[in-house]
């Protein structure tokens, strides 16, 4: 009785130790050997996801490079491609109506798998972008769009962000707030997408609000100085102003230095959005700049990326699909100024 | 036939012919009462003031490049200089240089682009509409590409506020901005009205040979103009910087250079050269001013407003052209 004991005992331990062995020899293999792969699932996933990006060849063509969101984008682009396995080309026109054309031009013979564009205003690519379609090539714009829609915008709802801003002022400078009502804008340039949403956006809610008087409304053309000498006159003419709306960040510091200069700081509201980068903050902190919406440009060169993936792995031709990815909006004051912002790396 | 040489005949016998600078003033004058009129705000110290304010920069821009007419020369490397001079002085600034030898670094490299376009234009005797354009080009490329490391916009440093007093302060309720424009035009009048070498700048405009044959040095006289119009063009610059705490070096692609050429000529600085002076510069700076302080007012349209700008310029064109008519000397000379 006790010998079978024992025997089935000694049997169970060599059963034992011979599962384990054979565990441990399983999973040394596993761990050290050349065989082992991903996993089928992932696989899959990630065969389809490498196969349709590596080598391809993303283009981006700027307004023009060396402003703080063309910059963000760019490294962004840029740092992922690298990452990715594909080939980043960039053309800069220098704002050149001519050498954009030209750019977008040559590509479409040159034939990357996608062109990255920003608009400089809404007509002069919109033939061009429509033939790269035609050609085989994506086209994914970028916060400044074209008559024609492609197969992805990336940016911001330009409509939507003029009427948030204008809401707002509404509620600072109007029924109740115990100022004037009197608003002036000063947009940037009237033949860009922004300009052109932006304003239908922001008069569409000042319509429904007498109280709200537009005493100014002039383009500055994206420039400061221009913005600042306009702001000045209006100021002298309306010392009462409630709130400036600026088309622009960069040029708002303009008008807000010409408020700062009337001795109106507090009174006088400035009013602008733009792609939050440091320098922006700091206005908002001295109060040079008083609301303002940001709309992140380095998230939106993430955002381009997203485009870039979802349309190269769609299967789809270019022109038969439409995305759009609006780009999320911040509001940025005094008071969560301190850590709103980015900054590039320095070069 | 003779009908038509008797209005020119008149122009230029009438002893009482008014000069361009004259007839400016009196288009301005006009214009002032139609906007006092009609204006709502424009009568107003404060509002002359901002006017004032507005276009000093103009002014201060147009007094230099006035210089360089006067001698029948054109320097449409000034807005680029301008810009690329004191960004590249800010960026000393943010990279905790002093304030002081921040200036003086920027004061540099317009005097050298300046003394440049003197050499380009007196020794190697490239024209100047040329010289100067390609000039503009060439150095801001190279200074944006490997000095300002291809950066577009340049703000002032927090630490750098009392440099925001050049364009922000006031001096006795007048901001310095307008001071700097009156010191600016002052002692450039002085110097070509009361100096040799500014009568000499005015002969090198009259006829150039004749200035050389009566033994003045013309090229190293060039090269002092064209030096004197970057160094102005550099003092624009940094009071535009001062008002805003940035500069945007796109500047350059703007309508600035063609609208310091307007005050110039509209002035009665005539592209013929040796005619005209600083006052013109404050009559055209003064036209310009009230009509952009008007508009913008009025609040038309930049279109609107481009137009009518348009419109005075050909109208200044037009008056130079019955003023100082095509003669055989200007015939010999060539146009610019």
């Amino acid at each position: 009785m006790i010998t079978r004991c024992y025997n089935q005992f000694i049997g169970r331990c060599i059963v034992i130790v011979g599962v384990l062995g054979i565990l441990l020899v399983g999973t040394n293999t596993l761990l050290a050997g050349d065989s082992v792969s991903r996993p089928k699932v992932s696989a899959e996933l990630y065969n389809h996801f490498d196969k349709n990006l590596r080598g391809k060849t993303v283009a981006f063509v700027p307004v023009l490079m060396g402003i703080p969101l063309t910059e963000a984008w760019a490294k962004v682009i840029k740092t992922q491609c690298d990452t990715l396995g594909m080939k980043f080309v960039l053309r800069d026109p220098h704002a050149d109506p001519g050498a954009a054309t030209q750019a977008i031009s040559s590509l479409i013979i040159e034939k990357p798998d996608v062109i990255v564009v920003q608009n400089d205003n809404m007509q002069l690519l919109a033939k061009l972008i429509k033939k790269a379609e035609k050609a085989g090539i994506y086209v994914i714009q970028i916060n400044l769009g074209s008559r024609y829609t492609s197969s992805a915008y990336v940016g911001v709802d330009w409509y939507n962000l003029g009427q948030m801003m204008a809401e707002d002022i509404c509620k600072t400078s109007g029924t109740g707030s115990g100022k004037s009502g009197k608003v002036a804008i000063v947009q940037g340039m009237t033949t860009s997408s922004a300009n052109i949403e932006q304003l239908q956006g922001a008069l569409s809610v000042f319509q429904k609000h007498p109280e709200i008087k537009i005493v100014s409304n002039q383009a500055a053309n994206w420039d400061p100085n221009k913005a600042r000498d306009i702001t000045a006159t209006v100021l002298k003419q309306h010392p009462d102003l409630s709130a400036i709306y600026s088309f622009w960040g960069i040029m708002a510091l303009g008008s807000g230095h010409a408020v700062k200069e009337a001795g109106l700081q507090d009174k006088v509201l400035v009013y602008a959005s733009g792609g939050g980068s440091q320098t922006i903050c700091e206005n908002i902190e001295t109060g040079i700049i008083n609301r303002y919406w940001n709309y992140n440009a380095p998230l939106q060169g993430h955002d381009v990326m997203t485009a870039v993936k979802v349309v190269l792995q769609s299967g789809l031709k270019p022109g038969q699909l439409k995305i759009t990815l609006y780009s999320p909006l911040e509001l940025i004051i005094k008071e969560n100024a301190d850590n709103a912002c980015w900054k590039l790396p320095a070069k | 036939m003779a009908s038509n040489i008797r209005p020119i005949i008149f122009l230029k016998t009438a002893a009482t012919k008014p000069t361009q600078e004259q007839l400016v003033f009196l288009i301005t004058a006009i214009f002032l009462m139609f906007f006092a009129i009609f204006l709502d705000g424009f009568a107003t110290i404060d509002n002359f003031i901002t006017l004032a304010r507005n276009i000093s920069v103009l002014g201060i821009l147009g007094v230099g490049m006035a210089i360089v007419v006067i001698a029948r020369g054109l320097d449409l490397s000034q807005v680029s200089v301008m810009a690329v001079s004191t960004a590249w002085a800010l960026t000393h600034m943010n990279d905790g240089v002093s304030l002081g030898l921040a200036i003086a670094l920027g004061l540099g490299m317009a005097l050298v682009v300046g003394l440049m376009n003197g050499f380009l234009i007196a020794f190697l005797e490239m024209p100047a509409l040329f010289a100067t354009l390609a000039s503009g080009i060439f150095v801001f490329g190279v200074v944006r590409t490997w000095l300002l490391g291809g950066d577009l916009i340049f703000h002032v440093p927090k630490d750098a506020e009392e440099f925001l007093f050049l364009g922000q302060g006031t001096l006795g309720g007048i901001p310095i901005p307008i001071l700097v424009f009156a010191l600016v035009a002052l002692l450039s009048h002085l110097f070509l009205s009361r100096t040799s070498y500014g009568r000499f700048i005015y002969a090198h405009g009259d006829n150039a040979e004749a200035a050389s044959l009566t033994g003045i040095a013309v090229r190293p006289l060039t090269i002092l103009e064209y030096t004197l119009c970057a160094f102005i063009g550099y003092l624009a610059g940094l009071v535009m910087v001062a008002s805003v705490a940035n500069v945007d070096t796109r500047i350059i692609n703007s309508t600035l250079i063609f609208d310091t050429i307007l005050v110039v000529v509209l002035g009665g600085v005539s592209l013929i050269g040796g005619r005209g002076s600083i006052l013109s510069v404050i009559a055209g700076t003064a036209l310009i001013g009230t009509l952009l302080n008007g508009m913008t007012l009025m609040d038309f349209t930049n279109e609107v407003q481009n137009i009518i700008k348009g419109l005075v310029l050909l109208c200044a064109i037009l008056i130079d052209n019955r003023l100082h008519p095509r003669d055989e000397e200007t015939a010999q000379q060539g146009d610019l």
